[in-house]
Parts: C-alpha cells; sequence; structure tokens
C-alpha cells in the first residue's frame, strides 16, 4: 500500500519545515525506525523516521525546500505501486535548483542570470523570508522589509547591502539592458557588466562599450592562466576585481579559488535565527551588566567529597539550583517587560545555553524551582545530550524565563552575555581559576569563579542586579546549604 | 679563511646548475664536491644507465626489424663496448660541467664537506683539511642506494651503481624492487637477452602510476620482454655464494647470476655534521625545507634528494635554481609543484600533475581523456602502434590536471603535457592548439578531443552504433579505432 510521508510538526510553533537531506534515495527499501530525511527548523537540524516500512517510491519535496508542515514529501510502498497525483503544494522554496551545499537557502538568487529568467510568474519568498515568517514576531520587521522590494527581490540583497565589494558579483538587480553579444563577451572575460556605461539605444551596453571597458580596465595586461578564467566565469567572479597576483604575476586558479571562498556563503537558518533573535535582544533591550567573584574552594571540595560516594552533580548543577532559588527570592528578575507593562512568571523556567558546532541552542529546564538537585541534574544532562545529538524538540526549547550560559569548561576569565530574546536577565558564568585572594588577613590562593548577570534595565535596577548576584554568590559559597541539599 | 657569499654542497644535477646560478647573480661561489662533478645523475644514474638503454633498445630493435622491411636478426653486441661509450659519454659530459662552472667563475673544492658552525664548512680533501667562510649554503648532497642489512655483502648482490660498473652481462638477473630504477635496469637486460625476474613486495610495479599505465607497463614487460615480475612478494633468506644468488619468494627458490637491488635510495647526510649548524634531519633522515627551499636555518638552503621529496635530477635542479635565486636576490620564488616524472622502461612512461586516483581522493569531479597511439599516423608509420596517452581535467572547468602517457617516446611527450598543467590550460586550448603532422604528439591533441566528447580519430561513446561491435573496445568509454588511420 502507498502511503505518503509527511513534514512533521514538531512543535508549537512551528508553521513550516524545511527538508535539508534525504537520507534515503528513491528505491531504497525503509524499515520501520530508519531515518528518511533531516528537516531544519529555527531552532535545530532533526532527524525524521519512518513510521511505514516498504520502499521508498517517490520524492516531492527536493533538498532545500520549505514546505508547511503536513504536506507531502514523498511516497513509501511496494515497488511498482501506483503513486497517486499531488495537488500543487504552495511551496516556500522554488525548488527549479536544489541547493549543493546544506542549509536551505545556499545560493542567493542572481537576477538577471539563469534564475530569473526562469523565476515562475507567481510571487515566491526565499528561504530567508520563510525562515523568518516561520520565526518569531520579533522578525515581522525586516520580513516586510523583504515584501517591500521590488518583483520580490531576495532578502539576501538587502542583507548584503552595505557589505564591502567582495569579488563575486552578482549583476544589477533593475532593467539592465546589454546586447546578448555584450553579455557574452563579459561572460567569457569573466567580468561583472553592470558598471559599464551602454552606449546603444536606451543605454544599452553593446559590445564595443564593453571592449572600451575592458582596455580602459587594463584586463588585456593581466596575464590570466586560461583554467582561471573559465572557473572565473562559472563562479560569476569578476575578474577585475581580483588582487593578490602570485608571485609570478599571474592570475592562477589558486587567485580565483581563494576569491570563490571568499564569497559571501548563506547562513544556516539556524545561525540566520540566532542573529536576528540576538540583534532583535540587544539593540531593544538596554543591558547593564554586574560581575560577582565567587570562591568555589570549599563547595569544589565538598562535590569532590560526593563524588567519591559516587554522586554525580556537576558544578553546573550547583549553580542551576543556586540560580533556581534565587529567583524565587528576586521575583522581578524573573519576569519580563515589553516597555510598558512588566509580567511576573510564577515557575522558573531555566535556560541552560548549549554550544553546538552549528550554532547556540537553549534547553529549557521546566519549573526548575520544584526539583531537587538530583532531580535537576538528571534533568540537565538529559537535555544537555540530547541538544548533542541534536536531538531537542522545539518545545524542549522554548519558554525559558531566564537562561544560564556557562562557559566554565572554556578556560575564560569573565565574559558578558546577551539577554535571551522573552527574558530578563542572563548569567554568563566562567571558568573557576586558581587566584590570591586577601582571607582572614593572609594572602591565600582560592577557587575564584566570576559571573557576570546582564539585565535588562527596564524593569531590573542596579541594586537588584547586585543583590541578586550576590544571593547566587552567597548560596554557593555556604556550604551548609549544599550539605542540606545533597 | 676564504668566505663565499654561497657555497654549494654537493655537483649534482641540483647543486652544480645551483653554484651557476649563484654565479650570473653576481655571488662569489664555491662548489664543494666529493667525488665527481655531475653527481649520481650525471655519473651512475640518469646519463649511463640511458647510453646502455639506447643500444639495448637499438639492439632489441633490430633483431624484431623484419616487420620493418629490415634484415637485421643477425646482430650481435658487445657489453664491454657498450659499457666504454658509456664511459665515453659521461666523461665528454663531466668536463662539459667543468668547463662551466669555470666560464661562471665557480670556485671547486674537492673533498668532503662538513659544518663547522652556520657560516663556516671545512672541506676535508686530499691535501688536508681547508675551512671556508659561507653566508648562505645550499646543500645539495643527494641520495645513494640504500642497501638493507638483510642483503648478503658479495659481489653477486649489487645495487645500480656497482651494476652500471659492470663489464659483462650475466645470463641471468633477479631483481629486487619494481620501482622505476628496477624495472628500467630489468627492461634494458631484457633487451638484451637476460632472463630476468622481479620481485616486488607492493601489488604493482611502479605503484604511483595509474592503474591503467601500470596494466600497460606490466604487459609489455611479461609478455613482449618475457620478463617475469612477481609483485606482492618478497624474497627471503636471499644468500649469494660464487656459482650463484638465490631468495626464496614464498615456496619458490628463485636463483640468479646477479642480484640487483633497487630498494630505495636514502640521504646523503652523514659527514655534513648538521647539528654544528643547528640543523638536524627527519626521522627519515631528510633535511627538511619550505617551499623557498629554506631549512630551519634561514641561511641555509636544502634541495634534491636530500630534502625526500620525488628524487629526480630535474626537480633538483629546478629546485637548485630557485635556492641560488632566493639566497642571492630579494626576488624569492617558491619551488615549482609541477614535476614530470620519466620512466625510460620499454615502453617509456611519461606522467605529470595529478593521477586520476590522486584527482578522485581530492574529492574533485574528473574527467578523463584517453588516446591510444594505434589510431595515430605517425605511431603506425613508425611500427610503434602500441600505448595511449591520457588526460585527467577537471569536470567542471576542464582544467588539465594530470596526464600520463606510455608508449614510444614517452619520456619527450611528457613535456607538452607539463607546460599545459602548469600554464594551466583547459582540454579546449589545448584541442584547439595545431599539432604537426605526422606527429606522435598530436596524441594530446586527441586525447583532448576525446575528453571533451568530440574525437575525430576514435569513436566517441555517445556516436556509437551497433555496426561498430567490431572495432575494439577499449575502457574508458571510448573505442579504439585500431584500424588504418584516416589519413
Amino acid at each position: 500500500m502507498v502511503r505518503p510521508i509527511t513534514m512533521p510538526k514538531l512543535g508549537q510553533s512551528e508553521e513550516v519545515g524545511t527538508l535539508v537531506r534525504w537520507r534515503k534515495k528513491v528505491g531504497d527499501t525503509v524499515a520501520k525506525g530508519d531515518i528518511l530525511f533531516e528537516i531544519e527548523t529555527d531552532k535545530a537540524l532533526l532527524e525524521v523516521e519512518s513510521f511505514f516500512e516498504g520502499t521508498l517510491l517517490k520524492t516531492i519535496v527536493q533538498e532545500g525546500a520549505t514546505v508547511p508542515i503536513n504536506t507531502t514529501v514523498g511516497f513509501v510502498g511496494d515497488p511498482g505501486e501506483a503513486i497517486p497525483e499531488v495537488a500543487a503544494q504552495p511551496r516556500f522554496e522554488g525548488s527549479a535548483a536544489p541547493p549543493p551545499t546544506p542549509g536551505p537557502a545556499a545560493q542567493p538568487r542572481l537576477p538577471g542570470s539563469a534564475a530569473l529568467t526562469l523565476a515562475p510568474a507567481r510571487p515566491i519568498s526565499t528561504p530567508v523570508e520563510a525562515a523568518l515568517v516561520a520565526a518569531r514576531p520579533a522578525a515581522q520587521s525586516l520580513r516586510a522589509a523583504g515584501r517591500e522590494q521590488p518583483q520580490g527581490l531576495p532578502l539576501q540583497q538587502v542583507a548584503q547591502a552595505g557589505l564591502p565589494r567582495s569579488a563575486a558579483f552578482t549583476p544589477a538587480p533593475e532593467v539592465f539592458r546589454i546586447s546578448p553579444r555584450a553579455a557574452k563577451l563579459a561572460r567569457e572575460s569573466a567580468i561583472d557588466p553592470s558598471p559599464i556605461a551602454g552606449t546603444g539605444p536606451y543605454g544599452r551596453i553593446v559590445e564595443r562599450d564593453v571592449k572600451k571597458y575592458l582596455e580602459a580596465k587594463g584586463y588585456y595586461q593581466f596575464r590570466i592562466t586560461p583554467a582561471a578564467k573559465r572557473l572565473a566565469a562559472k563562479e560569476n567572479i569578476d575578474i577585475l576585481t581580483l588582487d593578490g597576483k602570485n608571485a609570478s604575476g599571474r592570475i592562477t586558479v589558486g587567485v580565483v579559488e581563494r576569491a570563490i571562498a571568499e564569497k559571501p556563503q548563506t547562513m544556516s537558518r539556524m545561525r540566520q535565527v540566532i542573529a536576528s533573535r540576538l540583534t532583535e535582544s540587544f539593540t531593544s533591550t538596554p543591558h547593564f551588566f554586574v560581575t560577582v567573584a565567587v570562591d568555589m574552594t570549599e563547595l569544589i571540595n565538598f562535590r569532590s567529597e560526593l563524588k567519591a560516594q559516587g554522586a554525580p552533580y556537576t558544578v553546573t548543577d550547583f549553580i542551576v539550583k543556586a540560580v533556581a532559588l534565587s529567583l524565587v527570592e528576586f521575583p522581578v528578575v524573573n519576569s519580563t517587560t515589553d516597555g510598558k507593562t512588566i509580567r511576573w512568571h510564577s515557575k522558573v523556567h531555566l535556560g541552560l545555553a548549549v554550544n553546538l558546532e552549528q550554532g547556540l541552542v537553549v534547553p529549557v529546564i521546566r519549573a526548575a524551582e520544584e526539583l531537587s538537585l538530583a532531580e535537576l541534574h538528571d534533568c540537565a544532562s538529559e537535555l544537555i545530550a540530547k541538544a548533542r545529538a541534536g536531538k531537542l524538540t522545539p518545545d524542549e526549547m522554548g519558554g525559558s524565563t531566564f537562561t544560564i550560559s556557562n562557559m566554565g569548561m572554556l578556560d575564560i576569565e569573565n565574559f558578558t552575555a546577551i539577554i535571551n530574546p522573552g527574558e530578563s536577565a542572563i548569567l554568563a558564568v566562567s571558568s573557576t581559576l586558581k587566584q590570591p585572594v586577601f582571607k582572614d588577613g593572609q594572602i591565600v590562593v582560592r577557587d575564584i569563579m566570576k559571573m557576570t548577570l546582564s539585565s535588562d534595565h527596564r524593569i531590573i535596577d542596579g541594586a537588584t542586579a547586585a543583590r541578586f548576584s550576590n544571593a547566587i554568590k552567597q548560596k554557593l559559597e555556604e556550604i551548609s546549604l549544599w550539605k542540606r541539599l545533597a | 679563511m676564504e668566505t663565499f657569499g654561497v657555497v654549494v654542497i654537493g655537483a649534482g644535477p641540483g647543486g652544480y646548475p645551483a653554484a651557476i646560478r649563484a654565479a650570473q647573480v653576481g655571488a662569489s661561489v664555491a662548489l664543494v664536491e666529493r667525488e665527481y662533478l655531475g653527481g649520481t645523475c650525471l655519473n651512475w644514474g640518469c646519463i649511463p644507465s640511458k647510453a646502455l638503454i639506447h643500444t639495448s633498445d637499438l639492439y632489441a630493435q633490430m633483431r624484431s626489424s623484419a616487420s620493418l622491411g629490415l634484415k637485421g636478426e643477425s646482430v650481435s653486441f658487445d657489453y664491454a663496448a657498450m659499457a666504454e661509450r658509456k664511459d665515453q659519454v659521461v666523461r665528454g659530459l663531466r668536463n662539459g660541467v667543468k668547463q662551466l662552472l669555470a666560464a661562471n667563475g665557480v670556485k671547486v673544492f674537492e673533498g668532503t664537506a662538513s659544518f663547522e658552525n652556520r657560516k663556516r664548512i671545512v672541506v676535508n680533501s686530499k691535501s688536508g683539511n681547508i675551512a671556508i667562510g659561507a653566508e648562505k649554503t645550499i646543500i645539495a648532497t643527494g641520495a645513494t642506494s640504500s642497501m638493507p642489512g638483510f642483503l648478503p655483502r658479495h659481489e653477486r648482490v649489487v645495487e645500480s651503481r656497482a651494476f652500471l660498473d659492470l663489464k659483462s652481462v650475466p645470463s641471468r638477473v633477479l631483481v629486487l624492487g619494481g620501482g622505476v630504477i628496477g624495472c628500467e635496469f630489468a627492461c634494458m637486460l631484457a633487451q638484451l637477452g637476460v632472463q630476468v625476474t622481479i620481485v616486488e613486495i607492493l601489488e604493482d610495479v611502479v605503484a604511483f602510476l595509474d592503474a591503467d599505465i601500470r596494466r600497460e607497463l606490466r604487459r609489455q614487460m611479461e609478455r613482449t620482454l618475457s620478463i617475469r615480475v612477481l609483485t606482492g612478494t618478497s624474497l627471503e633468506n636471499i644468500k649469494a655464494d660464487e656459482h650463484a644468488a638465490r631468495g626464496a619468494a614464498g615456496e619458490e627458490v628463485l636463483e640468479a647470476d646477479l642480484l640487483l637491488a633497487a630498494l630505495g635510495r636514502k640521504p646523503v647526510t652523514q659527514e655534513l655534521q648538521l647539528e654544528n649548524a643547528g640543523l638536524k634531519t627527519n626521522p627519515q633522515g631528510f633535511i627538511e625545507v619550505d617551499e623557498y627551499g629554506t631549512t630551519q636555518v634561514s641561511t641555509i638552503y636544502a634541495i634534491g634528494d636530500v630534502t625526500g621529496g620525488p628524487q629526480l635530477a630535474h626537480a633538483a635542479t629546478s629546485q637548485g635554481l630557485v635556492a641560488a635565486q632566493n639566497a642571492c636576490t630579494r626576488h624569492r620564488r617558491k619551488n615549482e609543484k609541477c614535476i614530470p616524472y620519466c620512466i625510460f622502461t620499454s615502453p617509456e612512461v611519461g606522467a605529470v600533475g595529478l593521477t586520476e586516483q590522486e584527482a578522485q581522493k581530492q574529492g574533485r569531479e574528473v574527467k578523463t581523456g584517453k588516446f591510444n597511439f594505434g589510431a595515430l599516423g605517425k605511431a603506425q608509420a613508425i611500427g610503434h602502434p602500441s600505448g595511449f596517452v591520457k588526460w585527467i581535467a577537471d569536470a567542471k572547468t576542464k582544467q588539465l590536471l594530470g596526464a600520463q602517457v606510455i608508449g614510444v617516446q614517452a619520456t619527450d611527450l611528457i613535456a607538452e603535457a607539463t607546460i599545459a598543467i602548469r600554464s594551466e590550460l583547459t582540454a579546449t586550448e589545448l584541442a584547439q592548439t595545431i599539432h604537426s603532422h605526422p606527429t606522435l604528439a598530436e596524441a594530446w591533441m586527441e586525447a583532448a578531443d576525446v575528453l571533451l566528447g568530440e574525437p575525430i580519430h576514435t569513436i566517441a561513446k555517445r556516436a556509437r552504433f551497433s555496426s561498430m561491435r567490431s572495432f575494439n573496445m577499449q575502457e574508458g568509454g571510448s573505442l579504439g579505432y585500431s584500424g588504418a588511420p584516416l589519413f
């Protein structure tokens, strides 16, 4: 029996999903539980397993395409079975040219190139835009900006405006008049014709304009190897902008390859969401920072004792507990504001920033204030393991009221963090370092850990931040508390 | 103490050109050599072996010349005379080097050099020790045949240098090592009618070549020259006495009049006392250099076999010229990377750039174009229709990345491919370049056409018709046109 496979809904807020990569090819046999494809949401890469057995008969959605949830992406069944017709899907991404690199928006479309002439009449939005539609209300202004572009121009170009001009070029977007012969000469010479002043009818660029331009730019003095020229033409690298000829004064393949490597690359959707959310937070929230130094010597000793007895606690567990307790004492830190109202959260949903190769994810410990140290430990280690394996569901990554960013393992003295959007503060935990400290009239060596609280000054005053930071510090330094809790 | 701008240690194919170039750009130059000018290449390597191979090749051709309309089957050879001619050639060239050095004002010291410190070198010569000062030094001491301990020290066990000193040929020879040197000597001996067995521990002879070239080389060595080639086999329990040299290859005991060891070459650094200059060799014994030829000590350069790398005379020459320029001028140059290989087997082999396997290993998408000499008018006319040329190109840009050729004059033909690859030409340019007719070099143009899918003298895959089944199908998709050429 032929069964459709659909784009799954992975979280409350998900409207669309991007199919990053098919893990099975058409004709492959599929067992229940086999991974069929990978999808990317605004928070993570996820693997989608098959509920059925059979053979992958057809794939409808191509790699890189973003489609609404519940869209049929392919069919599993017995070989030779007839595949039902699929009604045209509202595509979020024209999938005529699947991008060669993972990530939904690997290549910017080049207006004026083949991609534009093939562009369908119906309005298509770019994956970047789709990502932002799916992301957060915060992104709406950006989306609107995208809509306002004439002819539905890719946001990519908006994003590139103001960047220094790189060797990679995309021909000018407005009506660009160039004769076929002139275009051919420009293409074969591997140059960007857009700066050329046309002398043909209506300012059309004709062949002699390109020739004059090349002459004026000293193009014919370049010693460019044939293979380098061919490569530049294929990769849209403008030879006139290349710098750094090689030692013998030639433009070689190596020089062009460097320029290709320097081309702007579209960020993964995850990275784009991180970028927009952090920019939003840092530019719209007035941050200020308070740093305290915590003497961790006794807690570390205590933890070693516990460890010797077989208890699994990490230093992070103690910090999480201390923060949860302090947030109960300081409800304002566990509140949020839109600038006009304050909203208090009765539960402490504690986000833990976890660094992955692809970017940052923030799994959330729900109702952390209700959990014992042992429960916190289990919950935190499970979430972190899931995050590292890329198995977090979107619901496990949303709704936090406060976040801890622990870079203790990265050997740093101190750092500040940017508040996670939707929260009022974030605690940046640095490494515990041996330092000379003045204690009881003597200089002694102690294990000192610096913590910096970033706060939203609209609702948290300096004194509150100081008291809150010191409340955490005192808890971490008070060993009798931990003897009671552990 | 006399002080020189540049002191070059070793007068091989790397050292003496380095000395000449340094003198040309104005430096005062000393060249230290403990044996003969010209080094291994001129005295015990390239030149003498090619002198012998030329004669053996001509002899083999004459013996099989009936098909060309000659009656030369009764030809015979005098190995002693061949050896004497070889020595004459060597003497003449050595004298030429001497004159070149003198004309360029290079002062030659005979003796063994060792470092006293970075700027002072002692030459231990027959007339005693001479200390010379060196602002810059170029180490070009080369390499020597390695004779591992398991080989008995006996007159029936020789390496290449001792082999070249022989005044007669034995009737059965066991060649240990199927690399370049082993295969070249094996072919030469087989052409002279010697019964030759090659024993190679690796899975194939000359392992760095592409598989199709190796297959053709091995086929010719085995079928045409009747050489016995044992690969993936080690020779154990090697013994030599006054009757024979013997070794066990698996169950079988191989016996021969002479065992020629061709087991690679090891760098010559022992007497240099590198530690006095603050230099160390790497675990393999080579002196490591950067891409400008500089050692860890900025005033000391090293070139050629002593630095590891391809162990080719022409590579050493190029590196020598680069090092001389870098030592004496402000225009620093990097060592060339596009180095052709020439193998003087029968048939000859030439190779340059990436092999197909290497290119694929780099994750490149490649396209190849192969053209058989059999379809070339000139190759048919001169009676050498076997072998082929092959281009390896980037599939996207058609940039020529590598070339290999096996067949007559392959070692000369590779020069064109070397220029094309170094200049980053594409298959299109090569195919559009007029090649004079009738020549063997046309094969490059034809192979470029094959690569581009529009060959003239062979049938492209896409243009194949069922009626052409009778043609000899070649691998790589093209049909080798083995009949008469079109013109």
